[in-house]
C-alpha cells in the first residue's frame, strides 16, 4: 500500500529526516503561502460571486433593486392592474406561470363572467391568498368565482420576496421575508450566477427592455407569447430533459407524504380556502396538466407525489368546500401533445380546450 | 450530513477544526470533543441509529481489552466470537435480514410452499458496513496479537467514530491510527493544512464537477435499459464505471483531506484502478482498504494461494462472493462478487498456464472492459435489467438509431466520457500529483474548490453511502 503525500516533495523523498533543516524551513514557508493563497482564492471567489449576485439580485431575494430582476415583476404589475379595474372581476384566475395562458375574455364567452388573470411567475399559495384578499378588499360587495391552477403538492409555504416587498401584499402576510441563510446558498450557486450574468448583459450592458406585456384583464398580450421565458427552443429537448429529471430523482410515497406534511406548507393554502368559503365562495382547483410522456414516466415509478396529493385533496375536502378538477392527463380533457411551450407549460390552444373542460366539470361553481 | 454540503463545509467543519486545534493542550478533552463531534455528525442523519454505533464500539473495546489480558485460548476465542457475532449480527439484522427472508420466501414459492414469511422493513443505518469492519479488524488483530489494545476508551471511540471515515471509509485499521491517536499532533502544520486543502479540493472537484455531471446521463441510460443498442449499452457501462470511480475516489480524497486537517493520515484507497493490467491488479488499486481487509481477514485465513491452484480459485470465489454481499443485500451484488471471483480465479489459472496476453495495452483494455461489464450488474436494480444492458453491449440488440443516440447519448456526454477515459488512463491520481507549494498552485486549487462548491445546489449523496 502506497501512502505518499504529494505536496512539494516527491513521494520517494518524503521522509522528514532526509531533508535538511533549511530546505524544510523553506518548504514550510511555501506551504503556508499555499494555504493562504488557497483560502484567499476559495473564499474570495465565493465572496465575489455572492456580492455580484446580491447586487444584481436576479431572483429578487435581497431586495437591492439596483437592476431589474431575472424574475418578472408581474406580482406588482398585476396588483396595479387589479387596482385600476373600474369594475371588480367576477372570476379570478390564479396560479403560477402555468395559468398565465388563460384568457379571461375567452372564459367570459364560456361563463358570462368578467374575469381577471392573477397568475404570476412562480406563484405560490401566498400569492393566491394575497390576490383573493386584495380583490375582496377592493371590491368588497362582490361574490367571486375562482379557477385556481395547482401542481402536484398543491401548496408551497414560502413567500417570495417579490410579493413581500410590495406594501399592498405585505399587509396580508405574516412576518416579513428576509434575506436568510437559504438565500445565501441560492446566491452562491452557478444557476444564480448564470441568471445574474444574463441580467447583467441585458440590463447593465444592454437596454434592459422586457417584452412581456399584459392586457387590462391580466392576460398576456399576443406579442408577449413569443417572449415567454418558459418557451423552449425545442419542445422535444425540453421533454427529454424533464424525462431525465424524472428518471434520476423519483421519490417514495413516504417522502411525498412527508413533504406534504411539512410545517407551514399549507398555511396560506388553508387560509385562502377558509377566506373564500367564509364569503360563500367555492373555488375550482385544477391540477395542472403534465406532458404525456413525462406523465407516463412518472406513472412507471408509481407517481407517489400524485397519490399523496390526492390523499391530501380528500383530507381538505373534509374541511373546505371546493371543486377539484384533475387535468393532469391531457386525454381526459382532449388536449394534444403539440401545443406546449415546454414539458410543463401548455399553450393557448390547449388552455382553451382545458378551460372548456374545467367549466363543464365545475359542478356549477362557475355559474 | 454530506461532505459536499454547505452545512458541512461552512458550519460543521470549521467548528470542529476550531474546537480540535483550540483544545490542543488537553488530549482527553480533545478526543472527547472529536468523538462527540463525530457522533453528532452521525446522528445528523438519524439519531436513532447512534446507539448501534456506540454499542458496537463499546463491545469491541471491552472485548479487545479482555482478549489481550486472558491467556486461555478457549476463552480468548469465545470473546472474539462474541465481538464478531455482535458486529456480524448487527450487519445481518440491519442489512441482510430482509433480503434473506425475501429470498427464502421466493424459494418457498418456487417449490410450492405458499407460506408467507414476515416482511422486515428495516432502515439501513448509514455507514454500518464500514464501522463494523473497522471494529472487527481491531478485535481480530488483538486476538492475533498483532496489536496492543488501547486502554484509553476515548482513543478507541475516536478510531471507530472519526467522522472522515465513518460513513464510507476508507476502512482504517487500528494499526494505521494507533500511534497517531497516542501522540496527537499538537499543532496544525503548514504541510498538513496544505495537503488537507489539496485533497479536499480534489475530492470536491471529482464529486461535484465530474461524478454529479455524469449522473443524469447514466440514470437515463439505465432507466432506458430495454431500448439500448451497442453504443448506448457501452455508454451506460463506461459512464457508470467513471461515475462510480469519481464519486467514490472523490469521497476518499475528501476523507483523506479532512483527516490531514485534523492531523491524521489515512491510507490510500484508490490508485488509478483503470490503469490496471489485470483483474488482480485492479483489486490492488480499487477500494484498497476493503480489498486488503478481505485479503487479510478472509482470503489468507482460508488458505490464500498456498494450497494449490484449485483451492486458490475456490478461495477467490468465496472471498469475492462475500465482498459482493458486503456491498448490499441484493442478488445483483452477489452476482457481481461471484463474477469478480470468477475473473480472479480465471486470471490465476491463465497466469499459471502462461496464457495471459503479453501486450500491456491489450491487458489494460480487456481488464477495463471486464470491469465495466461487471459494474453493469453492480449498478442495475435487478438482474434482468443487467441482462438487457449486457446483451446490448454484446451487440444482440443491434446498433442504435440516430433518434436513440440523440436522446440517450448527447454530444456533451460523449465528449465527457472520452475526455475522462483519457484522463483516467494518462493522468496521475491525487496521491501521485506533484503540486508545488507555490502561491499560484494555492490560488488554482482554491479556485477549483470554489467552482465545485458553487455547484452544490441539490447535493447528491455519495454512491457508497448506501453500503
Amino acid at each position: 500500500m502506497s501512502a505518499a503525500p504529494v505536496l512539494g516533495r516527491h513521494p520517494a523523498t518524503l521522509a522528514p529526516a532526509s531533508a535538511d533543516a533549511r530546505g524544510d524551513a523553506l518548504e514550510a514557508g511555501g506551504q503556508k503561502r499555499f494555504v493562504v493563497a488557497f483560502l484567499a482564492s476559495c473564499l474570495g471567489a465565493l465572496a465575489i460571486v455572492l456580492a455580484f449576485n446580491v447586487v444584481i439580485d436576479p431572483y429578487a431575494l435581497a431586495g437591492t433593486g439596483i437592476v431589474p430582476t431575472a424574475v418578472e415583476p408581474d406580482r406588482s404589475i398585476k396588483l396595479d392592474l387589479l387596482q385600476n379595474l373600474k369594475r371588480g372581476p367576477q372570476l379570478l384566475i390564479m396560479g403560477s406561470s402555468r395559468s398565465r395562458q388563460a384568457e379571461p375574455a375567452y372564459l367570459q364567452k364560456l361563463t358570462g363572467l368578467r374575469g381577471f388573470n392573477a397568475g404570476v411567475t412562480g406563484g405560490t399559495s401566498a400569492d393566491e391568498y394575497v390576490f383573493a384578499r386584495f380583490a375582496a378588499d377592493l371590491f368588497p360587495h362582490q361574490r367571486r368565482r375562482y379557477i385556481w391552477f395547482t401542481d402536484i403538492g398543491l401548496a408551497g409555504g414560502g413567500v417570495l420576496p417579490q410579493l413581500a416587498q410590495d406594501p399592498r401584499a405585505r399587509r396580508y402576510l405574516r412576518g416579513g421575508a428576509r434575506f436568510g441563510l437559504g438565500d445565501v446558498k441560492s446566491y452562491l450557486s452557478t444557476d444564480a450566477t448564470k441568471a445574474s450574468w444574463r441580467v447583467f448583459e441585458k440590463c447593465v450592458l444592454g437596454s434592459c427592455r422586457s417584452h412581456i406585456r399584459f392586457n387590462a384583464d391580466g392576460s398576456l398580450t399576443n406579442q408577449s407569447l413569443h417572449y415567454l421565458p418558459e418557451h423552449a427552443k425545442s419542445l422535444q429537448a425540453a421533454v427529454a430533459k424533464e424525462l431525465a429529471g424524472v428518471r434520476a430523482h423519483h421519490e417514495t410515497l413516504a417522502q411525498a407524504r412527508r413533504d406534504l406534511e411539512a410545517p407551514g406548507r399549507f398555511f396560506y393554502f388553508d387560509r385562502a380556502l377558509a377566506f373564500m368559503n367564509s364569503r360563500g365562495e367555492v373555488p375550482v382547483i385544477v391540477l395542472n396538466p403534465v406532458y404525456p410522456t413525462v406523465l407516463a414516466a412518472l406513472n412507471r415509478y408509481g407517481f407517489p407525489g400524485r397519490r399523496a396529493t390526492l390523499e391530501m385533496v380528500a383530507k381538505l375536502h373534509r374541511r373546505f368546500r371546493f371543486v377539484f378538477v384533475d387535468a393532469e392527463n391531457i386525454r381526459t380533457w382532449g388536449g394534444n401533445a403539440r401545443d406546449w411551450s415546454n414539458a410543463t407549460h401548455i399553450n393557448r390552444g390547449n388552455m382553451r380546450t382545458l378551460l372548456r373542460y374545467v367549466v363543464a366539470h365545475s359542478d356549477g361553481a362557475l355559474r | 450530513m454530506l461532505f459536499n454540503s454547505y452545512s458541512f463545509l461552512f458550519g460543521f467543519l470549521p467548528s470542529v477544526l476550531l474546537g480540535w486545534w483550540g483544545l490542543a493542550r488537553w488530549k482527553s478533552v480533545r478526543l472527547a470533543f472529536l468523538t462527540g463531534a463525530s457522533w453528532f455528525f452521525y446522528a445528523w442523519w438519524d439519531w436513532r441509529y447512534l446507539p448501534v454505533l456506540i454499542l458496537a464500539t463499546t463491545i469491541d473495546y471491552i472485548a479487545g481489552l479482555w482478549i489481550a489480558r486472558i491467556e486461555d485460548e478457549t476463552r480468548r476465542r469465545l470473546l472474539l466470537t462474541v465481538s464478531l457475532t455482535t458486529n456480524i449480527g448487527i450487519l445481518a439484522y440491519f442489512k441482510y435480514a430482509g433480503f434473506f427472508l425475501g429470498s427464502l420466501e421466493g424459494v418457498g414459492k418456487a417449490v410450492g410452499l405458499g407460506a408467507q414469511l414476515p416482511s422486515l422493513h428495516v432502515v439501513l443505518p448509514i455507514g454500518i458496513s464500514f464501522y463494523t469492519f473497522n471494529s472487527m479488524s481491531y478485535t481480530i488483530d488483538v486476538f492475533r496479537r498483532r496489536i496492543e489494545p488501547t486502554r484509553n476508551a476515548l482513543e478507541y471511540t475516536t478510531f471507530v467514530g472519526l467522522f472522515p471515515h465513518l460513513i464510507a471509509g476508507p476502512i482504517v485499521r487500528f494499526t494505521d491510527l494507533a500511534g497517531q491517536l497516542r501522540r496527537l499532533t499538537p499543532k496544525l502544520t503548514a504541510e498538513q493544512a496544505s495537503l488537507g486543502a489539496f485533497f479536499l479540493s480534489c475530492g470536491l472537484v471529482k464529486k461535484l464537477l465530474i461524478a454529479d455531471r455524469l449522473h443524469p446521463y447514466v440514470a437515463q441510460l439505465y432507466a432506458s435499459h430495454a431500448h439500448l443498442g451497442l453504443l448506448t449499452g457501452w455508454a451506460a457501462a463506461v459512464g457508470y464505471s467513471l461515475q462510480l470511480y469519481f464519486d467514490f475516489s472523490g469521497y476518499s480524497d475528501m476523507a483523506v483531506g479532512l483527516a490531514f486537517l485534523l492531523g491524521f493520515r489515512f491510507p490510500q484507497n484508490f490508485n488509478s484502478p483503470f490503469k490496471a493490467e489485470n483483474i488482480s491488479d485492479f483489486w490492488r488499486r480499487w477500494h484498497m482498504s476493503l480489498s486488503t481487509w478481505f485479503r487479510d481477514y478472509l482470503f489468507i485465513p482460508l488458505g490464500g494461494s498456498q494450497r494449490g491452484p484449485r483451492r486458490t480459485v475456490v478461495n477467490l470465489v468465496v472471498t469475492m462472493f462475500l465482498a459482493g454481499l458486503w456491498h448490499g443485500a441484493a442478488w445483483t451484488f452477489v452476482v457481481w462478487g461471484l463474477v469478480h471471483g470468477t475473473f480472479l480465479g480465471g486470471h490465476a489459472v491463465l497466469r499459471r498456464l502462461g496464457l495471459t496476453p503479453p501486450s500491456v495495452t491489450v491487458n489494460r483494455i480487456v481488464t477495463f472492459m471486464l470491469v465495466c461489464g461487471a459494474f453493469v450488474i453492480f449498478r442495475s436494480p435487478s438482474l434482468p435489467v443487467a441482462g438487457d444492458i449486457l446483451s446490448a453491449m454484446a451487440g444482440f440488440r443491434g446498433l442504435d438509431g440516430a433518434a436513440r443516440l440523440h436522446a440517450l447519448l448527447p454530444v456533451e456526454f460523449g465528449v465527457l466520457i472520452a475526455s475522462l477515459l483519457v484522463f483516467v488512463n494518462v493522468a496521475p491520481n491525487t496521491w501521485q500529483v506533484r503540486i508545488r507549494p507555490r502561491v499560484v498552485d494555492g490560488l488554482a486549487t482554491g479556485l477549483a474548490a470554489a467552482i465545485a462548491v458553487m455547484t452544490i445546489s441539490q447535493p447528491h449523496p455519495f454512491i457508497y453511502f448506501q453500503f
